[in-house]
């Protein structure tokens, strides 16, 4: 395989029949997600990296356990969750049993991959806790109206949310989408995506008693959230809370670029949305 | 057209109390009435408007026939007026403008928030429902976190320093501690302000106004009526309103708040004032941000002078040209969301009567100014106050 790449928050090796993604965590000798990942999120950015490649997938067939309609909003692909092969699928998407990810469009090939030997170990404490906020946080009875974003509501602005997708008039770009104009006019549809990096206009640290109680479960285990208000190059801003940020305080004229992560759950559905994290040099 | 007076005005104390909605309610109302100077009855009022979130659900529909069957005014045509803070700012000026229109001659405008009786996550979750739950609260705000951003943005942008809040911070609580209706009645520090306990960086404790529960009403009048109840009334000379995106990442600046500055000029202009004939103003500071960019927004100080304002002291009761909260502000006085607009209206309309406590006095007070807003902004509403009629 090739080198390993560092892919928003993930380690990758990738040649054209192949990708592996993997989590860059690990606790008791097995790979595990870190504090807001999932094969979702992970599975988005696997398709972003092939992207990049030029390795454009339409279809791809998965075991049930990444989030179709999440995936599709965030990279446009369709996931196959069914046995029965009623889609022919190019591409092939394999999930291991500890945080890794393999997509392959050669199911015959040999997949021997030798990943990564340096992982980042978890404290104990920290990932019992991490998992429990997120267990307690999926049961359906776990219901918050602070910050209540209904399933209909949310999948409206899926495509704005997960692909930064904005609609487009003659004078600018507006974003997050909007209905009417000015004059009560409707808008039409997004159709071109803002690029994703943006410089950081505000930012703020919540302590766990100032985050909205969708956080509260995990905000102390995590030592507060950091939340930045941001501006795209293209004129839109927006607030996003700031993923992989143990090692990082935001400054005002910061970039950032984003990834997709969980958000919090809610009756029973985990909601998934950008998150920014530090832009490399 | 009809002028509009001010002829009673009463609340609860704020803070953490004893009574429900309908005890709270009937306490302000009583007060309420009892202030008025004569042949005042609850029989003699035509509508009423009652600000509340409903914070908590409870009896979320139709609380104004609930509240106005527990304090005499049964049958009175009533309806709850719901704009998250500045609820009973809109109240009042729905009332205001029935009068105006000549629909009605008596009037009450009033408000109430019961908050202290929820859980810790109940509570939670309420104070979170005004703003913008798509987008700012999936990004982990609530409005502590909204209002850090803008103050870590006027910080860039201006020069002034979280220092200049604790200013704030200070003065109200100083203002307030002589205020026997308010929740926090003590005396803070500059030091200790300064090293309070942080909730959303760079906001910290004393930045934040608490959670209050209480009660308020005004009871407005026409002109033609006015004298029947009063010799002594104060006269609501003009009712401004604005508003503006739901979400900050929608509005052309974070470091001011347009619906403010369209509320205040509406007022301004109707009543023929500018900034400077201000004596008291009743500012919206839920956090300590808020006052220094409404003392911009309202004209007190210039774009980007806040800190300065703050800093020289000049909102200080009796040493600058305004004094900005001598009730202690929601920071002091406390905050129960419905009730806090037309809680400033009761003190504007004690402190323009000279009828407040001795010490707390603002000197020649002749046009008071009540600012409630709702949300990080989204609504806004400006009253102006006058002992003379216009």
């Amino acid at each position: 395989m090739n080198e390993v790449i560092d892919w928003q928050g993930y380690l990758a090796m990738f040649d054209q029949e192949a990708l592996m993604i993997q989590s860059p965590f690990i606790h008791h000798d097995a790979i595990v997600f870190g504090a807001d990942s999932d094969y979702t999120t992970m599975a988005i950015a696997g398709l972003h990296l092939l992207a990049s490649k030029g390795v454009e997938i339409t279809t791809v067939r998965s075991l049930p356990l990444v989030n179709p309609s999440a995936v599709k909003s965030a990279t446009g692909t369709t996931v196959v969750c069914d046995d029965e092969d009623t889609v022919r699928c190019e591409w092939n998407l394999l999930v291991g049993e500890e945080a890794t990810l393999v997509f392959t469009n050669n199911l015959e090939r040999d997949l021997g991959f030798h990943g990564p030997s340096e992982l980042e170990s978890l404290d104990s404490t920290f990932y019992a806790d991490i998992q429990a906020a997120w267990e307690q946080e999926m049961k359906p009875a776990h219901v918050s109206q602070g910050a209540y974003v209904s399933e209909a509501a949310y999948l409206e602005g899926a495509e704005a949310r997960l692909a930064f997708m904005a609609q487009s008039t003659q004078a600018d770009l507006i974003w997050p989408p909007r209905q009417l104009d000015a004059n009560g006019q409707r808008l039409e549809s997004p159709s071109q995506p803002l690029m994703t990096s943006a410089v950081v206009e505000s930012w703020t640290k919540l302590s766990a008693a100032g985050a909205p109680s969708e956080f509260a479960l995990r905000a102390p285990v995590l030592g507060g959230i950091q939340t930045v208000f941001v501006r795209f190059e293209q004129g839109p801003c927006g607030v996003f809370l700031v993923a992989d940020d143990e090692q990082y305080e935001p400054a005002i004229g910061d970039k950032v670029t984003f990834v997709v992560r969980r958000i919090y759950a809610q009756e029973g559905l985990i909601r998934y949305g950008m998150k920014a994290v530090r832009k490399s040099n | 057209m009809v002028d509009v007076a001010v002829i009673g005005a009463g609340q609860t104390k704020y803070g953490n109390h004893p009574s429900g909605l309908k005890g709270m309610w009937a306490e302000a109302a009583e007060r309420a009435f009892a202030s008025v100077d004569q042949n005042f009855e609850p029989r003699c009022v035509d509508e009423a408007f009652i600000g509340s979130v409903a914070f908590g659900g409870g009896q979320l529909g139709n609380t104004a026939a609930l509240l106005t069957e527990h304090s005499g005014l049964e049958g009175i045509p009533v309806r709850r007026v719901e704009n998250a803070c500045a609820s009973s700012g809109f109240a009042l000026r729905d009332a205001w403008m029935a009068i105006k229109s000549g629909q009605a001659d008596v009037v009450v405008a009033g408000g109430i928030e019961k908050m202290n009786d929820l859980s810790p996550e109940r509570r939670r979750f309420w104070l979170g429902v005004s703003g913008d739950t798509e987008w700012e609260r999936l990004a982990g705000l609530t409005f502590p976190g909204t209002y850090a951003l803008m103050a870590r943005r006027h910080f860039h942008e201006y020069g002034s320093s979280h220092d200049d809040l604790v200013n704030i911070s200070v003065k109200n609580h100083l203002h307030g501690f002589e205020n026997e209706m308010a929740h926090i009645r003590k005396e803070v520090s500059f030091e200790k302000a300064q090293s309070g306990f942080m909730v959303a960086d760079p906001l910290t404790l004393y930045d934040c106004c608490p959670t209050s529960d209480g009660a308020s009403a005004v009871i407005l009048a026409a002109d033609h009526v006015v004298r029947r109840f009063t010799d002594d009334p104060v006269w609501l000379r003009s009712s401004g309103a604005g508003s503006d995106f739901l979400a900050l990442h929608d509005r052309p600046s974070i470091t001011q708040v347009r619906a403010t500055q369209q509320a205040a000029n509406a007022a301004y202009k109707a009543a023929g004032i500018t900034a400077a004939d201000v004596d008291l103003a009743e500012v919206h500071d839920c956090f300590t941000i808020a006052e220094l960019m409404a003392t911009e927004d309202l004209g007190f100080a210039g774009r980007g002078e806040g800190g300065v304002f703050a800093r020289e002291e000049r909102g200080v009761r009796n040493q600058g040209n305004v004094c900005i909260n001598p009730s202690g502000g929601l920071k002091s006085k406390g905050h129960p969301l419905g009730a806090t607009g037309t809680g400033q209206a009761v003190e504007v309309f004690k402190q323009l009567r000279g009828s407040v406590e001795d010490a707390r006095q603002v000197r020649d007070a002749e046009i008071g100014i009540t600012h409630n807003v709702g949300g990080s902004g989204a609504t806004c509403a400006v009253h102006v106050f006058g002992r003379d009629r216009a």
